[in-house]
C-alpha cells in the first residue's frame, strides 16, 4: 500500500481527486489537507510515500513549503496544479511529475503507474525548490502566524511537544511543524545543542561552564544551553 | 483789423465746439447713445436724436459770440447739432431739430426792444434747412446701403463745409431780399470763415468719436454674443457633426447674432438651417450654393453683402434672404475644410459688420469644438474597449474554475451541479445582455450573485457571503462591471489567500443624493488589490461618467479587513 497525502486547497477539487486515487486498491490515503500548514504537520507526523500537492494555495505555495519539509524524510511529491506557467518551470529542471488541472483520468493512470513502479523520493526534487527559508508557519493556541526567519532568535524542540521558537519581539513561543533540521540546512539559526537552535546575532555573550559545556545569553535572564560538542562552533567567544 | 476779427471769432468757436465734443464724449457713455449708432433707427431712436441734437442747436445759440459790426447776428456753432441731427437721424429728425434749433433762435435772440430783424430770421430758416440737408445726405446713403459711409471722415467735412456754404448764402440771400445787402456781406465777411471753420471741425470730430465709439461697443457687444454662444454650447459634444448637434448649434447663434438665418454644412450637406426660409432650405439637402462651394473649395471666407454681390437663394426665388456670410470650418491640424458656417441678413436689411468679425470667430470655435467633440468621442470609444478588456479578462479564469468545480461535484452532487451550470449560464447571459456601458445596481448584484454561487461551491466553508443592499437603491444606474470585478478581486487576492474562512461583505449607506457601496474582506491583503489595478480602472470609469467627486477609495486593516468603497450619485435625482 502507497501511503498518500492529498493537498488542496479547493476542498471539491481534493475530494475529487482523493475519490479517484482511492479507486485504485494499491493507494491508501492517509490524509487531506487544505493548506500548507496542514500539510508540514501531516506529511512530518504521518510519513507518507506521495503527496499530492497543489502549487496554489493560500499563505504558502506548494514550492515554498517544499523547502519547509526535511530532505531526509521527503515523501515522492506529485505537483498538481492549473497554472501552467510553473509546469514549464518545473519541466525546464527535469525534475518530476506534474499534473496539470483539470486532471484527465488517463493522465492521473500513467501518474498513479509510475508510482507503483517506484515511489521513492527524488533528491532532485528538493534541490530543484530547495530554497532558504524566508517564513515558517507557526501556530500559536488556534492562530496561525508566518514568522519572518529573521525575526527567530531561538528554535528548540522538545520530545513530546515538538519544535518552538522565539522571535525577538515575544515572550511567548510560537509552534510549529517544522523540524530543527530543516532551519539549520535552510536558514542562518545555529545549532549549539542537539534540542536548540540560535540565532547568531541575538547572542549577547556565552558564559563557558567547567564541564565542557555552555550557556548561552541572549539577555540577562534569558539563556540557552550549548552541548560540549557544539561548544566547538562558537571559538571566538569562548 | 481782418485778423484780428477772424482771430477773435474763431478762438471762442473752436472753444464751443470742444465743449460740444466733451458733451458728445459724455453722451456716448449713456444707454441713450445706442439710439444714435442703430443701423436700423425705430421711432423711439429717432426721437432720442431729435432731444439730443436739438439741445446742441440751443446750446450753441446760448454760447453765441455777438458780431462786431451787427448787433443782432452772432457768431455760433449751431450748425453743429443740426447737421449731427439730420446725418445720425435723417431728413425728418433733421428737419425738426433744425427747426427747433431756428426757432430758438429767433426768439431767445429778439424781444419787444430788440425786434425780429431779417437776420434772425435768415438764421432760423438756414438752421432747418441745413438739418434738412444733412438728413437727406443720411437718406440718400441709406437707399444706396452704404450707411456705413456717413461715418467716413471725407464724406462728413464735405458734408458740413457745404451745408456751412448754404448757410452763408441764406443770409445773404436774406440781407438783398432786406435791402442791406452791403450789411449781409460784411457781417458774413467778419463771421463765414471762423465758423465754417469750426463747424466742419466740430462735426467731423463729433462723428469720428460716435464712430470710434461704436466700434469699441460693437466689439465688446461681439466678445460677449460669442461667450454666450461658447457658453450654450458648452455640454454639446460635436464630434460627430452630424444634423441633430448642428441644429442646436446653429439655434443658438441666431439666436444670439440675431441674424435673419443661419447654417452649417458640411462638405456636402446642409446640416442644418434655421431662421427665415427654413420652409426651403431643408437639412440633409446638397449644398448647392456657389458662394458655399466656393468657400469650401478655396478654402476662404466669402461675403456676398447683398449690395455688390446679391445672394439669391437657388431653392425658391422669393426666398427673402439676399446677403449671406460663408466661413469654412477649418481643421488647422489637417489643414482640411470640414464644412461651413453661413450667417443670413434679408434682403431689406443691412448685413451687420459686427456680424462679419462675430462670424469668423464663432467659425473659429466650432472649428475647435467639433475637433475637441472628436476627442472626446475617441476616448469614450477607448473606455468602451476597456469595458470590452475587462470582460474579457475576467472570464477565462472564471470559466476555468466554475468549470472544474461543477466537473468535481457531478458524481456526488448531480443537482448540486445543475444548479451551478444555471448560475453560470445566467453570469454569462448577463454579459451578453450588457450592450451600453451602463447597468442597474440591480442587475449588478445579479451579475454579482451568480458569480458568487459558482464561487462559494469552489470554496465552500471558506467563503462565506452577506448582501446587504437595500431595494430602493436597486434602480440607480452603475457603470457595467463597476462591482463584479470588485468582489472578484476580494476573492482572489483576499479570501482565497486566507486559512480560515473568509467573509465577504456587501453593503451600502445612503446620503441624500449619493450613496456609498461597500466590498468589505476579512483579509486585508490590500497590496495585492492596489496592483492588479482593477480598481484604478473602475474608478476611472466613475469619474468619467459622474465626475471627479466619484469613485474608489480602498481602505486596510492589514491582516485584519479590506473595505472598497464606491461612491456613486443617485441617479435618479441626477435627471430630475
Amino acid at each position: 500500500m502507497i501511503k498518500t497525502i492529498v493537498v488542496d486547497d479547493e476542498p471539491h477539487a481534493r475530494e475529487d481527486l482523493t475519490s479517484r486515487i482511492r479507486q485504485d486498491s494499491e493507494f491508501n490515503v492517509i490524509g487531506e489537507c487544505a493548506n500548507a500548514f496542514e500539510a508540514i504537520r501531516d506529511i512530518n507526523c504521518k510519513e507518507p510515500d506521495v503527496v499530492f500537492l497543489d502549487i496554489n494555495m493560500p499563505k504558502i505555495t506548494g514550492i515554498e513549503m517544499l523547502s519547509m519539509l526535511d530532505k531526509d524524510t521527503l515523501p515522492r511529491i506529485v505537483f498538481v496544479t492549473a497554472h501552467g506557467e510553473y509546469a514549464i518551470e518545473a519541466f525546464e529542471k527535469n525534475a518530476i511529475d506534474f499534473l496539470l488541472k483539470p486532471v484527465s483520468d488517463q493522465r492521473l493512470n500513467i501518474t498513479m503507474q509510475r508510482l507503483k513502479e517506484n515511489h521513492q523520493p527524488q533528491a532532485m526534487v528538493s534541490e530543484a525548490f530547495s530554497a532558504n527559508l524566508k517564513f515558517v508557519p507557526c501556530y500559536r493556541g488556534s492562530q496561525y502566524y508566518l514568522i519572518n526567519v529573521k525575526e527567530i532568535v531561538h528554535a528548540y524542540s522538545s520530545p513530546t511537544t515538538g519544535v518552538h521558537l522565539l522571535t525577538k519581539e515575544s515572550t511567548q513561543a510560537y509552534h510549529t511543524n517544522i523540524s530543527l533540521k530543516v532551519f539549520e540546512d535552510n536558514s542562518d539559526l545555529i545549532r549549539c545543542h542537539r534540542q536548540h537552535l540560535v540565532n547568531p546575532e541575538a547572542i549577547k555573550f556565552i558564559e563557558k561552564l567547567d564541564n565542557g559545556l555552555g550557556r548561552i545569553f541572549l539577555h540577562e535572564d534569558y539563556t540557552i544551553p550549548v552541548s560540549r560538542n557544539y561548544m566547538d562552533s562558537f571559538p571566538a567567544i569562548s | 483789423m481782418q485778423e484780428a476779427i477772424f482771430i477773435e471769432h474763431l478762438t471762442p468757436l473752436m472753444q464751443h465746439m470742444l465743449v460740444f465734443l466733451g458733451l458728445a464724449y459724455l453722451f456716448t457713455k449713456t444707454p441713450v447713445f445706442t439710439a444714435l449708432v442703430n443701423n436700423t433707427l425705430t421711432w423711439p431712436d429717432k426721437i432720442v436724436i431729435y432731444f439730443v441734437f436739438s439741445g446742441f442747436c440751443i446750446f450753441g445759440t446760448w454760447l453765441s459770440e455777438p458780431s462786431v459790426l451787427n448787433e443782432d447776428a452772432i457768431a455760433n456753432t449751431r450748425l453743429i447739432g443740426a447737421v449731427l441731427g439730420g446725418l445720425l437721424g435723417g431728413p425728418v429728425v433733421g428737419f425738426f431739430v433744425g427747426l427747433t434749433g431756428g426757432l430758438h433762435r429767433i426768439y431767445s435772440m429778439t424781444s419787444s426792444i430788440d425786434p425780429v430783424t431779417y437776420v434772425d430770421i435768415a438764421c432760423g430758416i438756414a438752421t432747418t434747412l441745413e438739418g434738412l440737408i444733412a438728413g437727406l445726405v443720411h437718406f440718400y446713403f441709406l437707399r444706396k446701403n452704404q450707411i456705413e459711409r456717413l461715418f467716413s471722415q471725407k464724406i462728413v467735412c464735405v458734408v458740413s463745409f457745404g451745408i456751412g456754404v448754404v448757410h452763408v448764402g441764406v443770409i445773404l440771400i436774406a440781407g438783398s431780399i432786406a435791402g442791406d445787402w452791403q450789411g449781409a456781406v460784411r457781417l458774413e465777411q467778419e463771421i463765414a470763415l471762423p465758423m465754417l471753420i469750426a463747424n466742419t471741425v466740430g462735426v467731423a470730430l463729433i462723428i469720428y468719436l460716435i464712430r470710434e465709439q461704436k466700434n469699441a461697443r460693437d466689439e465688446l457687444t461681439g466678445q460677449s454674443i460669442a461667450w454666450q454662444i461658447a457658453d450654450k454650447t458648452a455640454d454639446i459634444v460635436y464630434g460627430h457633426f452630424d444634423q441633430v448637434s448642428s441644429e442646436k448649434i446653429a439655434r443658438i447663434i441666431q439666436q444670439e447674432t440675431r441674424v435673419a438665418a443661419v447654417a452649417i454644412t458640411d462638405t456636402q450637406r446642409l446640416l442644418a438651417f434655421t431662421g427665415q426660409g427654413d420652409d426651403h432650405h431643408v437639412a440633409g439637402a446638397t449644398i448647392s450654393s456657389s458662394y458655399t462651394i466656393d468657400a469650401i473649395n478655396q478654402n476662404q471666407v466669402i461675403f456676398a453683402d447683398g449690395i455688390h454681390q446679391r445672394f439669391q437663394c437657388r431653392v425658391d426665388d422669393a426666398c427673402k434672404l439676399g446677403s449671406v456670410l460663408v466661413i469654412p470650418l477649418r481643421d488647422k491640424a489637417d489643414k482640411k475644410v470640414l464644412g461651413t458656417i453661413k450667417l443670413y441678413e434679408t434682403k431689406d436689411k443691412l448685413f451687420k459688420n459686427i456680424n462679419r468679425k462675430l462670424g469668423e470667430t464663432i467659425a473659429n470655435y466650432l472649428s475647435n469644438k467639433i475637433l475637441a467633440g472628436r476627442y472626446e468621442l475617441q476616448r469614450s470609444l477607448r473606455v468602451q474597449d476597456q469595458y470590452r478588456l475587462l470582460t474579457a479578462q475576467v472570464n477565462p479564469h472564471f470559466l476555468y474554475n466554475a468549470l472544474a468545480t461543477i466537473s468535481h461535484i457531478i458524481g456526488k452532487q448531480p443537482n448540486r451541479a445543475r444548479r451551478l451550470l444555471q448560475d453560470l449560464s445566467n453570469f454569462f447571459r448577463k454579459n451578453l445582455e450588457t450592450s451600453g456601458d451602463t447597468t442597474s445596481l440591480k442587475q449588478e448584484l445579479d451579475h454579482v450573485l451568480s458569480y458568487l454561487e459558482i464561487e462559494k461551491a469552489r470554496f465552500e466553508y471558506r467563503l462565506q457571503v452577506n448582501i446587504e443592499i437595500p431595494e430602493s437603491l436597486y434602480k440607480q444606474i452603475v457603470p457595467v462591471f463597476t462591482l463584479q470585478p470588485i468582489v472578484e478581486n476580494a476573492i482572489k487576492h483576499g479570501v482565497s489567500q486566507m486559512l480560515g474562512p473568509g467573509c465577504i461583505n456587501i453593503s451600502s449607506a445612503e446620503q441624500s443624493d449619493e450613496y456609498t457601496l461597500t466590498v468589505a474582506d476579512n483579509a486585508g491583503l490590500y497590496k495585492s488589490i492596489a496592483r492588479d489595478g482593477v480598481g484604478l480602472k473602475i474608478d476611472e470609469r466613475i469619474k468619467i461618467r459622474f465626475g471627479s467627486n466619484y469613485g474608489i477609495t480602498i481602505n486596510c486593516e492589514p491582516g485584519q479587513w479590506t473595505r472598497v468603497n464606491i461612491r456613486l450619485p443617485k441617479t435618479d435625482k441626477e435627471i430630475r
